[in-house]
């Protein structure tokens, strides 16, 4: 069993996002621990609170919440990255996901260093 | 990656030109804390993300931050290993002179054996 690292650059209406949960959700049915999700660049988008997507389209937002809640699969969203793209953890205007941690690029070393395989989709 | 010989960690993949869009400049951000963290990286050049270490380029002129001028100075961070696909460079008209001094050209064979001493690998 090994430890996975996923990285996430997209945003939720892209189909790489898509791929990525179910790769998320494979590894762990696999047996294998996923030791974090890092967001990256428009991969941030996945933690805004604020997004819609039309009902019968993939609810990505909903589902990264699930994988955090059902098996405690951290989620680490780039806070620069994030306020470039008009993501904020400012008290009043909070507009990220309760399940995502606002984090730097020094976590995702944290998580590659101790990851057996780091994956991008 | 259990498989035998990687020895730096992480290797990230160049493939945009810089300055249209941010790919360039979100991957040197990454390379630069994992060099600050001390955790070897190297950068590779591939496709149009060659034209990402042309010299005497100036993003300021395109009012976007000229995050080229960093690569040159890499070394500073233990960044050493900067490898330009040659087959890249040539199919875009561009010379070895073309290029920064710290980077290097190299083969398809060289370029794929070097970037199978690492353990992970980012593209951007």
């Amino acid at each position: 069993m090994s430890v996975y690292t996923l990285v996430v650059t997209t945003p939720p209406h892209q189909n790489n996002t898509a791929t990525a949960l179910e790769f998320a959700q494979a590894t762990l049915a696999a047996g294998h621990t996923i030791n974090g999700i890092f967001f990256y660049r428009d991969g941030v988008l996945n933690a805004s609170k604020l997004t819609a997507m039309p009902s019968d389209e993939l609810q990505a937002i909903s589902a990264f919440v699930k994988l955090n809640e059902d098996h405690q699969v951290p989620l680490h969203l780039c806070i620069t990255a994030g306020e470039k793209r008009g993501l904020t953890d400012d008290q009043q205007t909070m507009n990220i996901h309760s399940a995502f941690t606002v984090s730097g690029l020094g976590e995702m070393v944290e998580l590659s260093t101790n990851a057996d395989k780091v994956i991008q989709l | 990656m259990s498989a035998s010989g990687t020895t730096d960690l992480l290797a990230v993949i160049n493939t945009q030109a810089p300055f249209a869009t941010s790919h360039g400049k979100d991957a040197l951000d990454l390379a630069l804390i994992f060099g600050s963290y001390e955790q070897p990286v190297s950068l590779f050049f591939i496709g149009d993300g060659v034209f990402q270490l042309i010299n005497h380029c100036d993003g300021a002129r395109l009012s976007i931050k000229d995050y080229c001028k960093t690569f040159p100075a890499l070394s500073f961070y233990d960044i050493e290993n900067l490898y330009i696909c040659e087959d890249s460079a040539k199919a875009r008209g561009l010379q070895p002179d073309n290029f920064i001094d710290d980077a290097q050209l190299v083969s398809n064979a060289v370029f794929k054996a070097q970037l199978s001493k690492h353990k992970f690998v980012l593209t951007f």
